[in-house]
């Protein structure tokens, strides 16, 4: 397996207070990775800086390969995609204008969208299914249907890596059904996928591996079975950790005994 | 001037006299002209204002830059009234560098942790706004003492399109087009802006350089504006949000909208005010303000939930 994110003791700090201390992180290509850890871990500083939003204080970052701060940025944005927690737009876009946008970092300031960019979009609508929200005003959306559209935007640039932050969340139980079957989805259409999730019932199924952030601790990378583990969640979240079943099963129980 | 004389000159039936060929070209021609200049690059200020800042309340007179212009002109009228550079006179390259500084201040003050909050823009805009004005109203005042012999000052803190001399409306032009031009290479940038500077940096922009390239283009807009026509408030708000209604908020098509609809609402509100009070005539910044308020209010009691902090 390629290597598709490696970072090497990176470390980063808001003015004083470090966020994250010296994390050590390989995710392989065609991978499906879940990030968790309680909140003010450094998860949304984690994405950030995958995407490369953000400098590290110190240590390297890899993707595939390359040192991340080498690459332009437009460069980066054709490659990595980050979906924010929350997109606030001032004025009154459709849905197709804002999917649109995700084409930024392939046209210059002259140029309008070609046939190529049309294509992309069109798939990005048609993998999240909001064809049917096209001309809908941005701001007049559901909180599902919002998730459907950033998850578009991100998809139009035609990552190679998707990173979604927070992506569950205020998403009642069968848009957050869907939601992770879209996950699924992408994953199969050979996006990789690295998502920051709050609900820690929803990794098995569809993430093939977990990272658990928490500033006390080294960060910790395996699978869902090697993470997700009693004693570690209630060291990391401190408190009486929830107990999952893994079972070969296709409809396994989910015990949450809290 | 009657409509129908100017027909007939344009149909080729009747010659025009000697009165009012003086009257169309030397006065009401060269005044139409500014005040399409006017309108055009007022509105165009307010929409990569408005862009810049993610907000539909801001405008070149309400965060200040019209203020600047003023400001930086009045002190060039007083103190360097004869000097050019590079054939602009130093009024002009004052009114500019007056309406950069004051965006970038209300700029850096507004903005708190790459928002812009509702508030801190408008409270920050009024407040550089006010002292700006008042601080060009002291030199109106020590020039109706001591004469400096500016009395085109008071009229122009009114706002107040007077009649140029085709030399100045060449000057201005050329100005307006360039900075049209560049607004044109900023539209598309500006709907990604909407999206938020981080996500506009995720896209692959280079958040900083597009940022102070709006700034120095809106600021040159409102520099023309100011030079034309002084201090005339709302119009860069009114105009941007009636092209939203027309044309959706895709800046590549609302830029065109924008400034033609502001061109031609600015002849308008300018004829009126020639004219509504005649043989006197009402400054035009005087009419906008009863027109601008009520809407500024209207936008602000509407935008309160969609946009607030």
């Amino acid at each position: 397996m390629k290597t598709l994110l490696d970072f090497e003791c990176v470390s980063f700090s808001f003015g004083q207070r470090q966020v994250i201390h010296c994390a050590n992180l390989r995710i392989e290509s065609r991978t499906c990775t879940a990030l968790i850890g309680p909140n003010g871990g450094g998860k949304t500083t984690l994405l950030r800086l995958a995407a490369g939003l953000l400098r590290p204080s110190s240590g390297r970052m890899l993707f595939r390969g390359a040192e991340l701060g080498d690459l332009s940025r437009r460069d980066v944005a054709r490659r990595i995609a980050l979906v924010p927690q929350h997109l606030e737009i001032p004025f009154l876009f459709t849905v197709q204008q804002i999917v649109e946008q995700g084409r930024t970092p392939y046209i210059g300031m002259w140029g309008g969208l070609k046939a190529r960019d049309r294509k992309a979009i069109e798939r990005a609508i048609e993998l999240t299914s909001i064809g049917s929200l096209r001309n809908r005003i941005y701001n007049e959306l559901s909180g599902g249907e919002r998730q459907r559209v950033k998850i578009a935007l991100g998809l139009a640039q035609e990552p190679e890596l998707l990173l979604l932050d927070e992506p569950t969340q205020s998403l009642d139980f069968g848009r957050l059904m869907e939601l992770m079957a879209l996950i699924r989805m992408l994953h199969r259409e050979g996006i990789d996928i690295l998502a920051a999730v709050h609900d820690l019932a929803l990794i098995q199924h569809t993430f093939s591996s977990v990272i658990l952030i928490n500033s006390l601790e080294p960060l910790l990378i395996g699978s869902p079975e090697d993470v997700l583990r009693p004693d570690i969640l209630e060291r990391a979240f401190q408190c009486p950790g929830p107990t999952f079943n893994f079972e070969p099963d296709v409809h396994p129980r989910r015990e949450l005994a809290l | 001037m009657p409509l129908p004389s100017i027909a007939a000159w344009l149909t080729h039936t009747r010659p025009l006299s000697e009165v009012e060929r003086v009257v169309l070209m030397e006065i009401r021609l060269p005044r139409i002209i500014a005040a399409a200049m006017v309108g055009a690059a007022l509105s165009a200020a307010g929409l990569l204002f408005q862009g810049l800042f993610r907000n539909p309340l801001a405008d070149p007179y309400v965060i200040g830059s019209s203020g600047g212009a003023v400001l930086g002109a009045t002190v060039g009228m007083v103190l360097l009234p004869q000097v050019t550079w590079l054939g602009f006179s130093a009024i002009a390259l004052l009114a500019f560098a007056g309406s950069v500084a004051t965006i970038a201040v209300v700029y850096s003050l507004a903005r708190v942790g790459g928002t812009t909050q509702v508030v801190t823009l408008l409270l920050a805009g009024f407040a550089v706004s006010t002292m700006l004005s008042y601080s060009s109203y002291f030199v109106e005042v020590l020039d109706r003492d001591y004469g400096f012999g500016l009395r085109v000052l008071a009229s122009w803190l009114q706002g107040s399109i007077g009649v140029p001399r085709w030399s100045q409306l060449g000057a201005a032009a050329l100005l307006l087009l360039l900075s049209l031009i560049a607004s044109a290479m900023l539209a598309r940038r500006l709907n990604t802006l909407a999206l938020g500077d981080e996500y506009a940096q995720q896209l692959g922009i280079h958040v900083e350089s597009v940022r102070i390239g709006i700034i120095l283009v809106g600021s040159l807009l409102a520099a023309v504006a100011v030079s034309l026509g002084g201090l005339i408030g709302f119009v860069g708000l009114i105009i941007p949000h009636l092209g939203r209604l027309i044309s959706g908020p895709d800046h590549v098509r609302l830029l065109p909208i924008t400034v033609l609809t502001g061109a031609a609402f600015l002849v308008l509100t300018d004829t009126l005010a020639r004219t509504i009070v005649a043989p006197s005539e009402l400054p035009v910044g005087i009419l906008m303000a009863f027109v601008g308020g009520p809407f500024f209010l209207y936008l602000l009691r509407r935008t309160k939930r969609g946009y607030g902090s």
